[in-house]
């Protein structure tokens, strides 16, 4: 019984990232106190919230064990279509929002379609994607971003909900359950962690493997896009270079939070907790105003310190198991 | 009654081999059939022929007196024929309902699972298999032996009445296995037909009712019952008599001494108190059915797994080996894998890039500086020896036959001059005459004072060529015995010491 | 016609057999089809586009082939193991600041500073190899980590701040152009392929890394220690990758942080455009050092000719990733192709 909880304990994912955000968030207060003041937190809820979007975009391709490195241009082209369909177009924002997921949706679904149409690795593919909807999203807009952002747009971007909260936890709250909910009930999203997990049996049980892909893709590109527009809000104008600067933290959050690279295990609790960790480190060097580019080295680091974690995690359950069989 | 299977006069064959040739057999409700024979003989085949992931060339596979074209495995299972593979088909991370039910999840993509329904359902086919175990458990935290019954009851959830275990008992314990066999015996009793397939002859004489023997791709019995038969009967029928009776003389008995002996050697792989020699000019055979650990042993030596218990001595010298290329550069220890595509040869480059891998390290000149013309010169005398038929040194060595490729796969050893060869299954996949000429050379390099350690599964093959015989089981050593060339002395002892159950 | 009786009729017409595998090889090489395919480019374009021959586009054409070749290079080294390596812009953004901050600061003479800086760059190589081959984990998520580790450490130190203060040797160098129209970087970068085609020809280690890369546990059994040339192969990565900053030093005669982009992601793109148009497999154990080079040089022969046609310079990035998709595509081909074959 003992070994159960143990091995309970070993399995679960938050835990640790939940302890190690509470931890950091004790220490960082008592040095500085200011950290823990209305308007910080209202800045680290905003970039929480929107990392959450961009961190489940990448975890659902983890969990069917491939990589998006086309995450960030998808969300940039988004971003830019969003505005200029609001700019030039005149296009009501409802109409705008509806349109710019449908984008991201059918451009991770391009994606998706030629992995699994050719077998060639989504390391590949994604990152001619990436280089594709980058190209386009510059050609477009010759690198200028658009300004002519519609003020309740704007407002939705930095307005509080109550107190220190952000609206733009909304949408990130909606999209964390719908994801959660989709790995936990829905038949596709178990299809797509059960492929990640052993594709042969997967594809033994007559799960139809192609489809999943170009699902878990489509889903991915839908998310990034809802990032990419949430970015326009908080930031007020549609910059071309809005997803640049998602690569590294869209991978260290899934994996702080527990997830397999190899596919077969994702945690969404877990890579909320990363996220939490990455913003309250990236805050915390600005509150204690040390150089901003040492979040790369942390960050780095960081996605080291969790596959090391993750791997031992694993050595030690399978120990266990090696006791009791 | 009609068979629940039938698979009626099967034929098939792959570039250059006949895998299968007019291969029947027939599977009755409620019993269990054991389908036997050594690597080779043909079982993988015909089991992807009945699961639909070959198809036949000739023949045809009834399922209750239909004929059924299988095109693919999920063809197969809607015939009703469920398999049990011998690795393991689990989704790790998910819960054992899960895995039985991974095909009724919902009826379409966006379909919200019914968990209750799901562990209900679940759970009723744990009862029938006797598995007491809560089916929310992830299927990682089950030990083989469950997650084996697990996907049987996946198997079963399918509405299976036919169903393949490949190997299913090769990792579990004495206990584990009687469990597996009751549940078995179980579902023969309600009107499954079962097909077992085994290394471990004592257990198809615990619950199999009838049997089929495959050798070299032919029926060496259809559906034969078991009763009547006894063990040294069946293990005829799968190595088979000899072909020929070895016209060569016993080899003068080598006085050198050993060149690598293993003192109650004991390795993390499973093996225990290992002990032999083998000396210059003296060909070793190692024997045991597939699964004795002959191959771990072999690698064992090379330093690829760890040493746990044990001394190894090169030349007198107890030596720690670390590595398969400690074990080559520094003490002469080469391995002719039994696994040519994988472990072998490197398909993908040239028959040159192949035979001098072995020797680049020696023969390069200062800042490991090689011509491709040094190489040839090294190798080619030994490429010319042992006539490998190649359109060009050039040639890339997957486009060589079987034989070619055994050849290259011995020849980059001699080329490396190594002391002791460890040849493992050097007739797998290779015609006859390369056979016979392979066992020549093998000779020729013990008369030159090469030590060999030859393993096969090939009874004949071991008496044609071996002086000494140690015959091992369960990773351990089980005796040993002087090859006098006398079939059915030899014969008789090696079995002997195979099936004498240990004294606990 | 199956692979064995290929070989079973060889025997009486040796010749023949290989003359036709020759014709089938050349026929079936990236470097042939490339070949036909600059030589079309260069038609088109010079036809066409009256600028296209000028000494001076033929100077910078050349001089970014020899810069995107080296990136190319770097990575090809890593992709023989079947791996990869994302911080190859990293490794070389790093060690060109190294070199820079020699030049500058430290006081370094310049031919000091160069083979320094190489060996800066195979350094971080060697820590992204001995991490890959100890940890077990894939190189993918090693060398993305290192990536963001390697390039955050530069940026603190160099506090984002450029090194102009070059030697003019430096910036000669990138300058330098034979007959009027070679430049010298271009030159440079072929007599770097024709030392590594001799690696991988006329070497010991090149040969195990070839061999470690299309079959690791078979090299290994044959006596190939495997970790420690998957890690010599991630060194020659990090000093290609160097040598590639180092020119990219030459040509602007500033080592600038920003020269490949944010983490160095810029460098992504030819690092495997390149390889894959040349012909290596990204399954490993296969090379083509020359195709690497005839890679780079058609997609700069293109995009040069597409920017003379004013077709507009971000459109070329869109271009280039449906090259890249192109040239997986043709992989993907080939390696069915091989598979046929039974050579794989």
């Amino acid at each position: 019984m003992a070994n159960n909880v143990l091995t309970r304990a070993f399995d679960n994912d938050w835990i640790g990232p939940a302890l190690v955000s509470v931890f950091a968030i004790a220490i960082i207060s008592f040095f500085q106190p200011s950290f823990l003041t209305p308007f910080n937190i209202f800045v680290l809820l905003s970039a929480i919230a929107v990392n959450m979007l961009v961190a489940l975009g990448q975890l659902v391709i983890i969990g069917v064990g491939q990589m998006n490195l086309a995450l960030g241009s998808i969300g940039g082209l988004v971003a830019i279509s969003f505005g200029a369909m609001m700019e030039l177009w005149g296009f009501p924002p409802v109409v705008a929002i509806v349109c710019g997921l449908l984008i991201g949706a059918a451009a991770g679904m391009a994606s998706g379609f030629v992995i699994a149409g050719t077998g060639i690795s989504a390391f590949i593919i994604t990152l001619a994607g990436l280089q594709i909807f980058k190209g386009i999203n510059l050609g477009i807009t010759e690198a200028q971003p658009f300004y002519g952002i519609p003020q309740g747009v704007k407002d939705f971007g930095n307005l509080s909900l109550i107190g220190p909260i952000p609206w733009l936890v909304v949408p990130t709250i909606i999209a964390s359950i719908a994801v959660w909910y989709l790995f936990a009930r829905l038949r596709i999203g178990r299809y797509i962690v059960a492929i990640g997990g052993n594709r042969n049996a997967a594809e033994l049980s007559g799960i139809n493997v192609n489809a999943t892909v170009i699902w878990a893709h489509a889903i991915s590109g839908l998310l990034a896009a809802a990032a990419g527009m949430m970015l326009v809000a908080r930031l007020q104008l549609g910059h071309p270079t809005i997803g640049d600067d998602w690569l590294i933290s869209s991978f260290a959050a899934p994996v702080i939070g527990g997830a397999i690279l190899a596919g077969g295990h994702v945690s969404v609790p877990g890579t909320f907790f990363g996220v939490v960790i990455i913003a309250i480190i990236t805050q915390a060097l600005v509150v204690f105003a040390i150089d901003p580019f040492v979040v790369q080295i942390v960050l780095g680091g960081l996605i080291l310190w969790a596959v090391g974690i993750n791997r031992l995690r694993e050595v030690r359950v399978s120990k266990l198991l090696g006791q009791k069989a | 009654m009609t068979a629940a299977l039938l698979v009626s006069q099967v034929s098939k064959s792959f570039p250059g081999v006949r895998a299968l040739d007019d291969v029947s057999l027939t599977l009755s409700v409620g019993s269990i059939h054991a389908l036997l024979g050594e690597n080779g003989a043909g079982k993988s085949t015909l089991i992807k022929i009945i699961t639909g992931i070959h198809k036949p060339d000739k023949g045809e596979v009834l399922v209750n007196g239909t004929v059924v074209h299988l095109a693919n495995p999920r063809q197969a299972g809607a015939a009703g024929i469920g398999v049990v593979h011998q690795e393991r088909n689990l989704i790790p991370r998910f819960s054992i309902a899960e895995n039985i039910m991974l095909e009724r999840l919902g009826q379409h993509d966006l379909s919200v699972i019914n968990y209750d329904h799901m562990h209900a359902e679940a759970a009723k086919w744990l009862k029938l298999l006797d598995l007491d175990v809560d089916c929310r458990m992830p299927v990682s935290r089950l030990s083989v032996a469950q997650m084996q019954l697990v996907e049987i009851g996946k198997a079963l959830s399918l509405q299976s009445r036919v169903l393949l275990l490949d190997e299913p008992t090769a990792s579990l314990t004495e206990n584990e296995s009687k469990v597996l066999f009751r549940v078995l015996r179980k579902l023969a009793d309600d009107g499954v037909a079962l097909c077992f397939v085994t290394h471990k002859l004592e257990e198809i004489f615990e619950i199999c009712e009838t049997v089929t023997v495959l050798r070299d791709g032919r029926n060496a019995c259809e559906s034969q019952p078991l009763k009547g038969l006894v063990r040294a009967d069946v293990v005829k029928m799968m190595i088979g008599r000899a072909e020929r009776i070895s016209q060569r003389a016993p080899r003068p008995k080598p006085d050198a001494a050993p060149y690598l002996e293993l003192q109650g050697y004991a390795s993390a792989a499973g093996h225990s108190k290992i002990s032999l020699a083998v000396r210059p000019g003296e060909i070793l055979g190692l024997y045991g059915l597939v699964g004795a650990g002959r191959s771990e042993l072999a690698k064992g030596i090379l330093g690829m797994t760890r040493r746990t218990a044990g001394e190894v001595l090169v030349a007198g010298q107890p030596t720690n080996i670390g590595s398969a290329a400690d074990a080559l550069h520094r003490h002469g220890i080469g391995y002719v894998s039994e696994d040519r595509k994988q472990e072998g040869l490197i398909l993908l480059h040239s028959v040159l890039g192949n035979v001098g891998i072995t020797v680049w390290r020696k023969i390069a000149a200062s800042f490991g500086f090689l011509r491709d013309q040094t190489v040839i010169d090294h190798t080619s005398p030994v490429l010319r020896q042992l006539e490998v038929k190649t359109p060009s040194i050039h040639q890339i060595m997957g486009n060589l036959s079987g034989g070619n490729q055994q050849k290259v796969s011995v020849a980059k050893w001699i080329a490396a001059d190594v002391k002791l060869l460890i040849i493992d299954e050097p007739s797998v996949g290779i015609d006859i005459k390369t056979k016979a000429y392979l066992h020549d050379l093998i000779h020729e390099l013990a008369a030159q004072g090469t030590a060999v350690l030859l393993i096969t599964s090939d009874m004949p093959e071991m008496l044609d060529v071996a002086d000494r015989i140690v015959v091992m089981a369960g990773f351990e050593v089980r005796g040993e015995v002087e090859n006098d060339r006398n079939y059915e002395r030899v014969s008789r002892v090696i079995m002997g010491y195979i099936h004498e159950r240990k004294a606990a | 016609m199956t692979p064995s009786d290929t070989t079973n009729t060889s025997d009486a017409m040796p010749v023949a057999a290989d003359r036709q595998s020759l014709m089938q090889r050349l026929a079936f090489s990236s470097e042939f089809g490339l070949v036909l395919l600059i030589a079309l480019a260069v038609v088109i374009f010079a036809s066409t586009l009256p600028g296209f021959t000028s000494p001076f586009s033929l100077f910078t054409i050349g001089r970014q082939i020899g810069i995107d070749t080296m990136i190319g290079l770097a990575m090809m080294a890593v992709i023989v193991t079947g791996g990869l390596d994302l911080s190859v812009g990293a490794i070389g953004v790093c060690s060109a600041m190294a070199f820079g901050w020699m030049m500058e600061s430290a006081g370094i003479p310049l031919y000091l500073g160069i083979p320094l800086a190489v060996l800066f760059g195979a350094g971080l190589g060697l820590l992204n190899g001995a991490v890959v081959v100890r940890s077990g984990v894939h190189s993918f998520i090693i060398t993305l980590a290192s990536m963001s580790i390697f390039f955050g450490i530069m940026i603190f130190l160099s506090q984002a701040q450029a090194f102009r203060a070059m030697p003019p040797e430096v910036l000669g160098f990138g300058k330098m152009r034979f007959g009027g129209l070679v430049s010298a970087l271009l030159v440079f970068s072929i007599v770097v392929c024709a030392v590594l085609s001799a690696l991988y020809r006329f070497t010991s280690l090149g040969r195990q890394m070839l061999a470690a890369g299309a079959n690791p546990r078979a090299a290994e059994i044959s006596g190939v220690r495997t970790g420690r040339v998957f890690i010599a192969c991630h060194m020659l990565t990090g000093a290609l990758a160097a040598i590639a900053g180092l020119m990219i030093t030459a040509r602007t005669g500033a080592a600038v942080p920003s020269m490949a982009g944010h983490l160095g992601q810029d460098w992504l793109l030819p690092a495997f455009l390149a390889p894959v148009l040349g012909g290596t497999l990204l399954s490993g154990g296969r090379v083509a050092v020359f195709g690497t080079f005839l890679g780079a040089a058609l997609v700069n022969i293109i995009t040069s000719g597409l920017l003379l046609m004013r077709v507009g310079e971000f459109w070329i990035q869109a271009f280039l990733g449906l090259m890249l998709l192109a040239a997986v595509l043709t992989d993907r081909a080939r390696h069915k192709l091989l598979q046929r074959q039974g050579m794989i």
